[in-house]
């Protein structure tokens, strides 16, 4: 199906409404509630860095949704996840997910949403992946100040374990969820 | 590998959320959430600034007493602090391995005083880019490690009670009092609404898929087809959630949300003591960040104090 003009408009894309609103929350209680699950298992020498297919979560919400909702999606969620879990916050961490969703959002500017056609999917996993490492970039070299740690400490131990283990996950994930999306939007009349 | 222990254990009890949150009356109970808040952050951006030891020592001090007057107890939290413990036993040890003991930044290695060194390997700009180094135990190098871990257990102090003291139907009013816009604040407010109905969807899809012989305790191959096994339980819940909001969606407009300014069904009032406490901690936070920038100028004397170590004489041979 074709993309309107109105889906094409930059307050389509950039602005914030009810729907953004109730996305943004309902992004961030899924990556929360399947990281706390998973927040248990940590890859070892992985430092605060857990094993979460949930980061497919702000990546989908960001992909289809658009960047704002991605970047809520990510930053709450991982802050939901932490607060659950009874860690505490560890505000830059929360803002390298709210990265994550926020790129991941941006794929929105090419493909508006729409994820029925391979160019689109690959369009949503090459922004995907960026920010996946970007955000984790920005978590794993913050540490350096916040925590002292050596960069070869940030790199090793947090940015190539937890950003691995993220694009794995998620551009594996991804996919297979806006495939998912595409149909049931379909069979609801919306897609 | 790890996915052969996924789901972890206590997902066989219930899927059903619990928020850390004891209700109890202490005084960091009683503190407005938005100094907790603000004390975490501002205690962590401080600490940042200095390796000073007997600054961060005096933090410690002081997070551990405000942890104290949470009165939380260790069958409470024993869990976080295992992983919290954990943690900061590998971020400093492997840190220190990493970085064959020149951890210790902004200051001046050249005249470390060595108590031993022991062969160990390091890293080389030229190939095999691993070569044999000494790995090198100093006062300097001792004391970068005491100091990091007092550092990352102080903010742990002071993040920890955050989640077990404040009442989770607070922290969107607490951040909307921070200065985050009404949308969002609502958004904070609204996520924690959300969270144990998804988990409960997530525990029922679970148990679908089970029924179906779907098992998640024995999922096989390797760790793509692993991952890609997982879809079965993460695609309905997400899109099952997603469709589901349109209702949510729908009544929310019905009924004009957004149109007018938002008024809220808790309101948060800080008390003299709350007033105090946020108070101090950004008078703190900004004396020092002053001493920290008087440091860049003043070679020696009090004013350096936040770019040096501060060792302790005992450890100097």
């Amino acid at each position: 199906m074709a993309v309107t003009e109105e889906e094409r408009s930059p307050a389509k894309i950039w602005g914030i409404g009810v729907r953004q609103i109730v996305y943004m929350a309902l992004g961030a209680a899924l990556y929360g509630g399947l990281s706390w699950v998973t927040n248990i298992i940590q890859i070892p020498s992985a430092g605060n860095v857990s094993f979460r297919p949930a980061i497919v979560i702000p990546l989908f919400f960001g992909a289809v949704f658009g960047p704002w909702v991605g970047l809520v999606t990510g930053g709450l969620g991982n802050f939901l996840g932490d607060y659950i879990s009874g860690y505490g916050i560890y505000w830059n961490w929360d803002v390298g997910n709210a990265l994550i969703g926020f790129i991941a959002g941006l794929a929105v500017l090419t493909t508006f949403g729409r994820y029925n056609n391979t160019r689109n999917i690959i369009v949503a996993e090459v922004f995907a992946a960026i920010g996946v490492v970007v955000g984790i970039g920005f978590a794993a070299y913050t540490d350096i100040w916040i925590s002292k740690m050596s960069f070869a400490t940030a790199t090793i131990g947090e940015l190539v374990p937890a950003a691995g283990s993220d694009l794995i996950n998620g551009l594996i994930l991804l996919p297979i969820l806006l495939i998912a999306y595409n149909a049931a939007m379909r069979r609801y009349g919306r897609g | 590998m790890l996915l052969l222990v996924w789901p972890p254990k206590c997902e066989k009890h219930a899927m059903l959320i619990n928020f850390p949150y004891i209700k109890r009356d202490t005084p960091i109970h009683r503190l407005d959430p938005r100094a907790k808040l603000l004390l975490l952050f501002l205690y962590g951006l401080a600490a940042a600034q200095t390796s000073n030891f007997w600054f961060i020592l005096a933090g410690f001090i002081g997070a551990a007493y405000y942890y104290g007057l949470a009165r939380l107890k260790w069958s409470e939290t024993k869990r976080v602090w295992y992983f919290i413990i954990a943690l900061n036993v590998m971020l400093v040890v492997f840190n220190y391995f990493l970085s064959a003991g020149s951890v210790v930044q902004g200051v001046d290695l050249t005249h470390q005083h060595i108590l031993f060194s022991i062969p160990f390997i390091g890293f080389s700009s030229k190939p095999p880019f691993i070569v044999p180094t000494p790995l090198i135990f100093s006062a300097e190098s001792i004391t970068f490690m005491i100091t990091q871990g007092l550092r990352n257990f102080g903010i742990a102090f002071l993040a920890i009670p955050i989640p077990f003291t404040t009442n989770p139907g607070h922290m969107g009013i607490a951040f909307k009092g921070m200065g985050v816009p009404d949308k969002f604040s609502y958004a904070i407010d609204l996520s924690f609404r959300f969270l144990p109905s998804v988990t409960r969807d997530f525990g029922t899809t679970l148990d679908a898929q089970r029924a179906r012989g779907f098992e998640i305790d024995k999922l096989s191959g390797g760790i793509f087809s692993k991952i890609a096994k997982l879809a079965p339980m993460v695609v309905p819940v997400v899109i099952g959630s997603v469709v589901g909001a349109e209702d949510i969606i729908n009544a929310m407009e019905l009924r004009c949300f957004g149109v007018g300014k938002r008024t809220w069904l808790v309101l948060l009032h800080p008390r003299p003591v709350d007033r105090v406490v946020i108070t101090l901690t950004i008078v703190g936070f900004f004396a020092v960040t002053l001493l920290n920038i008087l440091g860049n100028f003043y070679t020696t004397g009090f004013l350096h104090v936040l770019h040096t170590q501060g060792i302790p004489q005992f450890l100097f041979p």
